[in-house]
C-alpha cells in the first residue's frame, strides 16, 4: 500500500529513529534509508507516499536526491519534506527552489508534524 | 574674460594668439614697408620733379642772366659809342660854328666892295655829300637808289696767321657824292637904316635886290627881324640868328608811297611833298639859313652891319649822313628805321631831321613860325584860343605834362604842318628828357618806347656860345641821335632765342622724361603693392593654416588625452595613453599613465581586499550556518524523544523530569536560535527582507501566540492601535514579528498580574509600537544595562522566568538595523513600557 508508505532518510540513527516512531505512531509504514543512494535504490523497487530526507547526508546530498526521486516516483503522488537542521530563511527558499514540499525543521515536534502530513 | 564661443576651446585660443602675434605684425610689417616704398615713391617723383624744375629754372635763369647782362652789356658799350658820337658831332657843330664866327670877323674886316665879297663867297666853300637819284620801286611799295653803291673792303695781302683771329677789314667810307658848296648863301653890307648897301648871293635861295631889312617883310621868308639886334651890337659884338627856313609840309608821314597817299586820300605827288630821306628821296627840301652879323667901325663908330647867311645844308651835314650802327655814314638818311640824328636849336626847336617836314620853319607869306606839331589836348585849345599859333603857344609853358599817352593831333597831321618843337611836343617825352641831360650843357642818354621801338636816345648839348646862344650853357642847341636798342644787342637777343628754343625743348624733354618717371614710379609701385600684399596674404594664409594645423595637432593629442582619461573614469582601468612623443604632452600622458597604474593597482588591492572580505564572511556564515545546524541535530533527538516520553510515562514524578529535558532542550534551542541572531546581526550577515506590510493585521499576528499563554497566568493582553496609523509599513515582517514576540515574552514573564498591552501610535515621521506591562519595574540604574547580552538583572530569576538573557539585546540589535531606535520608560512596582521607533518613510534595501 503505497497510500500509507513513508520513507525517512537520515544518516544520524537518532533522528532517522525519531522520525520513523513519530510517523509509525502516526499510522504510517515507514522504511529507513541511511544515504540518499539508498534512498534511491528503494524507491526503485518501491513507491513511497511520504519521504522525509535530510539534507547533509554523505554521500548524495538531500536537494540531489530529492531532484532523483521526483524523477524516479513521477507517476503517483509523492510528497517530499526537507527534514532537516538547517533553519535560516535562506535554506528555506533554496529547499523549496529544488522540489520540496515544505521544510520539517529540525528539532521537529509531533504538533508539527502533525501539521504537514496531517493532509496526506 | 569673455571671448566669443569659437575662441572658447584651446584650439580657437590657440589659433587666436597665432593670428595676433604672427598675421597682426606680419600686417603691420606690410603696411609699413607699403608705406614707406610709396613714400619714397613720393619723395623719388616729387625730387626728380623739383630737380627738373629746379635745372629748367637755372638753365632759364642763366639763358636769360647771360642774355640780360649780354644785352646789358651790349647795350651799355652800344650806349657809350653812341652818347659818344653825340657829344663828337655836338662839338664838330660848334667848332663849325665858331668857325662861323671866325669868318664875320673877316668879313667885318674887309673893305665892303662886291669884289671882295664875291671872292670871300667863292674863298669859303665846304663838301656836301648828296645821295644819288632814287626812284620809286617798281612795286610802288619802297624807294630804291638808281644805281646802288656797294662798297665792299678790299685786302689783297694774305692774312698773317696773327692776324686772322677775327681779322676785319672796311672800305672806304662812303658819305655819297661830293658836291662843293658855298657855305654861305649870301653876304650882305648893311646900312645904319637898315637898308642893304651891298648884296652878294651864291645860288638862288635869297633875293638879290637891295632891300631894307629894317622891316622884316624885306628879310628871308619874312621871317628875320636880326635889324632889331644889329643895333645893339657894339663893335666886336658878333649877332648869330636863329635858323631860318620856309617850312615844308607833308601830305603824308612815314614813307611818301602811292598807296599810302590813296589811302589819305591825297594826290601823289612826292616832289611837292617834304623830302624824307629814303622815305620821299625825291621831296623838296627844307632850305635855310643861319645869319651872322658883325657892325663894321671906322674910327670907333659903327659904320654899317656886314652878314653872312650860312647856308643851312652845311650844319645838317653834321646830322644827315650820320648812322648810329656799323653804317657809321649814310648818304640817305633812313627814318623808318630809327637810326638817326637830330638837331635841336637853343629853344630846342628842330633844326636838323631826317624828314624834313619835322624842321621847324616859317610861312614865307606872312613871316610867322609854322604851327608846329602838337598833341591832340593842346591843339583843342589853340582851336578854341582863335589866335594865330605863334601866339597862342608863347602863352603856354614848355614841355608841359609830357607823356607816351597823349595822341599827336590829326588835323595837323591831315594839314602836313607837322614841324617839331619839343617845347609843344606833348606827346614826346623825350623832349622833356633831352633838355633834362643838355640844359646844363652836359650829355646823356635814355631808353624809351616810342613809334612801337624800344629806342636809345642820346642828346648832347651843343657848346657854342656866342650872341644869343651864350644865354644858357645848352649854348647853340643839341644834338641827340636816336637808335633802334634791338640793333645793339642783336647778337645777344639771337642768343636768349636760341637758348630759349634749347629751353623750351629741354622743358618738353625734361617734362617726358618726368612723366616716364612717375609712370616708372607709378608701375613700380603698383607691382611692389601686389607683390608685398599678395605675399603678405599669402603668408598670413600659410600661418593661419599652420596655426590650425598646429592647434588641431596640439587639440587633437589634449582631445586624444581627454578621451582617454574619460575611457579611465569609466572604469577602463586598462586604458593607457599614447606616450610616442618626448615633450611636455608626453610627459603629462606618461604621468597620467604612472597614476592610472597606481590606480589600477590601488583597485585592484581593494577587489582582493573585498574579495577576502566576502570570502571570510561566506567562511563566518557557513561557520553560523554550520554551528547552527550542528546544534539542532542533536537538539531534535533531545526533544523529540523527550515530547514522546512526557506523553507515554504515566509515573508523574519521570513525566516531570520528561518535561525538564523538553524545557531545557528548548532553552537550549532559544540560545541557540538568538546567538546565532546576534552573531549574524553583529557580523552584518543578517538579510532583512523589505516589504510593505499590512500593519493593523501585523499586529494582530504578533500579539496572537501570546493569548493563550496569558490567559493561563490570568493576565489581560490588550492591543492599542491608533486611527491614524498609515494602512501599511514597509519592514522585513519576519524581523518585526520577531522583535514583538521577544518583547511580548518578556512582559508575559515579568508580569505576576495584571496586564500587557501593544500599542502602536504615529510620532511624527515616526511609527512608535510599545510593550506596556504592570510588572516589577526598572530601576534607573540598571535600564541601560537590559539591553546587554546575559545582563539579566540579580531579581529577574533567569531560570524562574526561562528567559535567554539575549532577547532585548536581539530586539535592540534588530531595530537599530532596521534605523530605528529601543526606548525605555519604567518605575519599580508600576511596570515597564519597551517602545520601539521606527521611521515610516525609511529607504531600506
Amino acid at each position: 500500500m503505497a497510500e500509507r508508505d513513508a520513507l525517512v532518510v537520515d544518516d544520524h540513527p537518532t533522528n532517522r529513529l525519531l522520525a520513523s516512531t513519530l510517523l509509525k505512531k502516526l499510522g504510517w509504514s515507514v522504511q529507513e534509508a541511511e544515504t540518499g543512494e539508498a534512498a534511491l535504490a528503494l524507491a526503485a523497487h518501491q513507491s513511497f507516499r511520504l519521504v522525509l530526507l535530510d539534507i547533509s547526508m554523505p554521500g548524495m546530498s538531500g536537494e540531489d536526491t530529492c531532484i532523483a526521486l521526483r524523477q524516479v516516483q513521477n507517476d503517483h503522488p509523492i510528497t517530499i519534506l526537507a527534514y532537516t537542521a538547517h533553519a535560516f530563511p535562506e535554506d528555506r527558499a533554496r529547499f523549496l527552489g529544488v522540489g520540496f514540499d515544505d521544510i520539517l525543521v529540525k528539532p521537529i515536534t509531533r504538533q508539527r508534524l502533525e501539521e504537514l502530513i496531517g493532509s496526506l | 574674460m569673455k571671448f566669443p564661443a569659437f575662441l572658447g576651446g584651446i584650439r580657437g585660443k590657440l589659433i587666436s594668439i597665432f593670428v595676433l602675434i604672427k598675421v597682426v605684425p606680419l600686417i603691420l610689417l606690410a603696411w609699413f614697408a607699403w608705406h614707406a616704398a610709396s613714400q619714397l615713391g613720393e619723395d623719388v617723383s616729387a625730387k626728380a620733379g623739383g630737380m627738373a624744375d629746379a635745372m629748367l629754372t637755372s638753365i632759364k635763369s642763366v639763358g636769360s642772366t647771360v642774355t640780360d647782362d649780354s644785352i646789358r652789356a651790349l647795350d651799355l658799350r652800344s650806349r657809350e659809342a653812341i652818347e659818344s658820337l653825340t657829344t663828337d658831332a655836338a662839338k664838330e657843330i660848334a667848332s663849325f660854328l665858331y668857325d662861323r664866327d671866325r669868318d664875320i670877323r673877316l668879313a667885318a674886316g674887309l673893305e665892303p666892295s662886291e669884289v671882295a665879297f664875291r671872292r670871300f663867297l667863292a674863298d669859303h666853300t665846304r663838301p656836301l655829300y648828296r645821295h644819288g637819284p632814287w626812284k620809286l620801286a617798281e612795286d610802288g611799295k619802297s624807294w630804291q637808289p638808281v644805281s646802288p653803291h656797294t662798297g665792299e673792303a678790299k685786302v689783297t695781302r694774305p692774312i698773317l696767321p696773327d692776324n686772322a683771329k677775327d681779322f676785319h677789314a672796311r672800305p672806304p667810307e662812303y658819305f655819297g657824292e661830293i658836291e662843293q658848296r658855298p657855305l654861305f648863301v649870301e653876304m650882305t653890307y648893311i646900312g645904319l637904316d637898315g637898308q642893304e648897301k651891298l648884296k652878294v648871293t651864291s645860288g638862288s635861295l635869297t633875293d638879290k635886290e637891295l632891300k631894307n631889312v629894317a622891316n622884316p617883310a624885306n628879310t628871308f621868308v619874312r621871317a628875320e627881324n636880326y635889324f632889331a639886334e644889329l643895333k645893339k651890337l657894339k663893335p666886336g659884338d658878333i649877332y648869330v640868328s636863329d635858323v631860318i627856313g620856309a617850312y615844308v609840309p607833308t601830305q603824308a608821314i612815314g614813307p611818301y608811297l602811292p598807296a599810302t597817299l590813296e589811302k589819305a586820300g591825297k594826290p601823289f605827288k612826292p616832289e611837292s611833298s617834304a623830302y624824307a630821306g629814303t622815305e620821299n628821296p625825291v621831296g623838296k627840301r627844307f632850305r635855310g639859313i643861319v645869319r651872322w652879323a658883325m657892325p663894321l667901325t671906322a674910327n670907333g663908330q659903327v659904320t654899317g652891319y656886314v652878314t653872312l647867311a650860312l647856308d643851312h645844308d652845311h650844319i645838317r651835314q653834321f646830322s644827315d649822313r650820320l648812322m648810329p650802327t656799323e653804317e657809321r655814314y649814310t648818304p640817305i638818311a633812313d627814318a623808318i628805321k630809327g637810326n638817326y640824328a637830330f638837331i635841336w636849336d637853343h629853344k630846342s626847336r628842330s633844326i636838323s631831321h631826317p624828314r624834313d617836314y619835322m624842321i621847324v620853319g616859317y610861312d614865307p607869306q606872312t613871316g610867322r613860325p609854322a604851327t608846329p606839331w602838337m598833341d591832340e589836348e593842346l591843339y583843342a585849345e589853340w582851336q578854341a584860343s582863335g589866335k594865330p599859333s605863334d601866339e597862342f603857344l608863347a602863352d603856354i609853358p614848355p614841355f608841359r605834362d609830357q607823356n607816351l599817352k597823349r595822341k599827336p593831333a590829326k588835323e595837323l597831321v591831315q594839314a602836313g604842318t607837322v614841324g617839331l618843337d619839343c617845347r609843344y611836343l606833348n606827346f614826346s617825352p623825350q623832349c622833356d628828357g633831352w633838355n633834362a641831360v643838355t640844359e646844363h650843357g652836359g650829355s646823356g642818354s635814355f631808353v624809351i618806347f616810342f613809334s612801337g621801338l624800344w629806342k636809345l636816345t642820346t642828346a648832347a648839348a651843343i657848346p657854342y656860345y656866342t650872341g644869343q646862344y651864350g644865354k644858357s650853357p645848352q649854348g647853340f642847341g643839341f644834338v641827340t641821335i636816336g637808335a633802334n636798342v634791338d640793333e645793339f644787342h642783336k647778337a645777344a637777343t639771337e642768343t636768349a632765342a636760341k637758348i630759349n628754343a634749347l629751353v623750351a625743348e629741354k622743358d618738353h624733354s625734361f617734362k617726358a622724361q618726368r612723366l616716364e618717371l612717375l609712370d616708372d614710379i607709378q608701375h613700380s609701385l603698383a607691382s611692389t603693392a601686389i607683390g608685398l600684399w599678395g605675399s603678405t596674404l599669402l603668408m598670413v594664409a600659410v600661418v593661419i593654416g599652420i596655426a590650425i594645423w598646429i592647434a588641431n595637432l596640439l587639440t587633437s593629442r589634449i582631445t586624444r588625452m581627454i578621451d582617454g582619461i574619460h575611457a579611465f573614469q569609466k572604469g577602463d582601468l586598462k586604458h593607457r595613453l599614447d606616450t610616442g612623443s618626448s615633450d611636455e604632452m608626453g610627459e603629462l600622458s606618461r604621468s597620467f599613465n604612472t597614476m592610472a597604474d597606481s590606480v589600477e593597482e590601488s583597485f585592484r588591492r581593494l577587489e582582493e581586499a573585498r574579495e577576502k572580505a566576502e570570502e571570510a564572511s561566506r567562511q563566518k556564515s557557513a561557520f553560523l550556518a554550520t554551528v547552527s545546524h550542528e546544534l539542532r541535530t542533536p537538539l531534535n533527538g533531545i526533544l523529540g524523544f523527550a515530547e514522546l516520553l512526557k506523553a507515554e510515562l504515566i509515573e508523574p514524578d519521570q513525566q516531570e523530569y520528561a518535561r525538564i529535558i523538553e524545557q531545557s532542550g528548548e532553552h537550549l534551542l532559544n540560545l541557540v536560535s538568538e546567538i546565532l541572531d546576534l552573531a549574524k546581526i553583529e557580523s552584518g550577515e543578517m538579510v532583512f527582507n523589505w516589504a510593505a506590510v499590512p500593519l493593523v493585521e501585523l499586529l494582530q499576528e504578533g500579539i496572537a501566540p501570546h493569548r493563550a499563554a496569558a490567559e493561563a497566568k490570568n493576565l489581560t493582553l490588550s492591543l492599542e492601535i491608533a486611527d491614524d496609523l498609515p494602512a501599511t509599513l514597509k519592514t522585513d515582517r519576519t524581523r518585526l514579528l520577531q522583535i514583538l514576540n521577544n518583547l511580548l515574552s518578556n512582559a508575559q514573564k515579568f508580569t505576576a498580574q495584571g496586564g500587557i498591552t501593544l500599542r502602536a501610535a504615529r510620532l511624527a515621521d515616526e511609527l512608535a509600537i510599545s510593550v506596556s506591562d504592570t510588572g516589577p519595574g526598572i530601576p534607573p540604574e540598571s535600564q541601560e544595562l537590559v539591553f546587554e547580552k546575559f545582563k539579566q538583572l540579580e531579581n529577574f530569576l533567569t531560570r524562574e522566568h526561562g528567559g535567554t538573557g539575549l532577547g532585548l539585546a536581539v530586539v535592540k540589535q534588530l531595530v537599530e538595523n532596521m534605523g530605528g531606535r529601543v526606548s525605555l520608560t519604567s518605575e519599580v512596582g508600576i511596570g515597564s513600557t519597551f517602545t520601539i521607533h521606527l521611521p515610516l518613510s525609511a529607504e531600506h534595501g
